[in-house]
């Protein structure tokens, strides 16, 4: 019979670690992606030798990543490999790695996303199916669209959307490991330039290069490996799902969010309410009204309300993107995902320091990706 | 002599100059789609000698539309718009407009298909391309 996460052995996250998130550099993805790993293992005061297994959450590096980076940590031939899930890399490398212990493969396993700029080579253009608008719809464009949609169905303005972005900049100035560490005003949001329809540049989130690390362990490694308990996080959820056949011009991110969520929220045993910390993928401004619409924090349309109401602010009933989001912290592809995780943790340990959301207890992290799927965990402090 | 060829003769025939869309109709289930493929249905699964052509006609309901200001893309000159019209046959299209800005589009505009010239190809032959445009309302 199949089990969920929450019915299998306990997972915990024991330790997390960050490169930033900044544009592309001369720095090699090997020194990012140990970078993180490093101050993860230091976070969980573990040492390499403990770590049973490891995955590494890439889209873009190509064939083989791991090893290359993770032998100078010492060559211990443990199981590892790359994950590829598009947008969704890091989030399902992490899966991953809660299934190792999970299921007690592993007692320790390392989910480490790193990336760097470069030429994608993609499944859907080797589909050799093609539509109208090819090239010249770009996700920029695709979401324009989805802006337009929104604004025209909920009579909402660009100044309700592109408050999306003052907040999220607000909260990526507190975050050392934030590509975009500057607060903006809604004037500066709209200023442009304009990229594609009512899309602004500051409504788009950067994609750069970084790295992000978690290290997950069970109960038993916790007390063996004298990890810090009281500092650890339970994951009581990991879904993911992919898209169906919608009709007509619903948008399948959306829905794919909806019907992922749902399974969460059931395997978690949660409600919306009980979601004190959450990060979702705002690549643009529309997409994090969405996908808080679609998580039930508020009404269909009623999102940009929330976020001008201040709702969703550090501080508000449920902080929405405090680390900065993908449009603050950025979006370097693989590590978003184990960065989004890493955020949750902070904020679930109460060290979050600026971007504290008071008395954190319960965090859910979402992705989707180009496919399309759609990833989601949810993390608990129960101590 | 120099004749018109279309620029992707697998998604619309230029017979017409309000060129129906090359869908493609699911015989197992009755899923109809655009853009066309024969690898199997993705509603129901059925395998490709179930898959049947199906003529969507070029006309339906703009449900969306951006302006592209920038884009990085060889030879794609901006200002374009896109616009996302649900045809009357049922599925939705994403497809360039023939104004270049959004200037007096609305959501809920009728729209229909139409052939625009967008250069010529080595044989000296006119390439033409499907776009949408706004129906005007006929008194």
């Amino acid at each position: 019979m199949k089990k969920t996460l929450r019915e299998m052995r306990p997972v915990y996250v024991v330790g997390i670690g960050l490169h930033r998130y900044q544009r592309m550099s001369e720095t090699s993805y090997v020194t990012l992606g140990l970078t993180a790993v490093r101050e993860a293992l230091k976070d969980a005061n573990l040492e390499w030798r403990s770590v049973d297994s490891a995955y590494t959450g890439t889209a873009l590096i190509g064939m083989a990543a791991s090893r290359p980076m993770l032998r100078h940590l010492g060559a211990t031939g443990i199981p590892m490999a790359q994950v590829e899930n598009a947008s969704a890399s890091g989030s399902t490398a992490f899966r991953q790695a809660c299934l190792d212990v999970a299921s007690g493969i592993a007692d320790v396993s390392l989910a480490v996303g790193v990336d760097k700029p470069g030429p994608v080579s993609s499944g859907p253009a080797k589909s050799n199916i093609r539509d109208l608008v090819g090239a010249r719809a770009v996700p920029f464009t695709h979401f324009a669209l989805l802006t337009n949609q929104y604004m025209n169905r909920y009579g909402v303005r660009i100044e309700d959307v592109a408050a999306v972005a003052v907040k999220n900049n607000r909260n990526g100035a507190n975050n050392p490991y934030a590509q975009r560490q500057k607060a903006v005003t809604l004037d500066e949001v709209l200023a442009g330039p304009q990229i594609s329809g009512a899309l602004t540049r500051l409504q788009c989130c950067p994609v750069g290069e970084g790295a992000a690390a978690v290290i997950v362990a069970s109960a038993d490694a916790i007390d063996e490996l004298g990890i810090n308990r009281s500092r650890a996080v339970r994951v009581i959820a990991s879904v993911t799902q992919t898209e169906r056949v919608y009709r007509g011009a619903a948008n399948f991110d959306a829905e794919l969010t909806r019907a992922t969520v749902a399974q969460a929220y059931k395997e978690a045993a949660i409600t919306p309410a009980d979601l004190d910390v959450v990060e979702v993928h705002d690549a643009f401004t529309i997409e994090e009204l969405l996908y808080a619409e679609m998580l039930g924090l508020c009404k269909e349309g009623e999102g940009a309300a929330m976020v001008t109401s201040g709702a969703t602010d550090i501080g508000g009933r449920c902080a929405l993107s405090a680390s900065g989001g993908l449009l603050a912290m950025g979006h370097p592809i693989g590590p978003t995902g184990a960065g989004q995780i890493a955020e949750i943790t902070r904020q679930l340990r109460g060290e979050a320091g600026a971007r504290q959301q008071p008395n954190a207890r319960t965090g859910l992290a979402h992705m989707v990706g180009v496919g399309a799927v759609c990833v989601v965990h949810v993390l608990q402090n129960d101590n | 002599m120099a004749e018109r060829v279309a620029a992707q003769p697998e998604l619309y025939s230029i017979s017409s100059e309000h060129p129906a869309l090359n869908g493609r109709r699911c015989v197992a289930c009755g899923y109809v789609f655009f853009p066309p493929q024969s690898y199997g249905c993705e509603s129901c699964g059925a395998l490709p000698d179930q898959i049947e052509p199906a003529q969507l006609a070029g006309s339906g309901v703009l449900n969306s539309f951006a302006t592209v200001h920038l884009h990085q893309g060889k030879g794609i000159e901006a200002p374009f718009t896109v616009g996302v019209i649900v045809l009357d046959d049922g599925p939705a299209v994403r497809s360039v407009l023939t104004a270049r800005t959004d200037e007096g589009l609305r959501n809920g505009d009728r729209m229909h298909s139409v052939l625009t010239t967008c250069g010529t190809n080595e044989e000296g032959n006119e390439v033409v391309e499907l776009r949408f445009t706004k129906t005007e309302a006929t008194r």
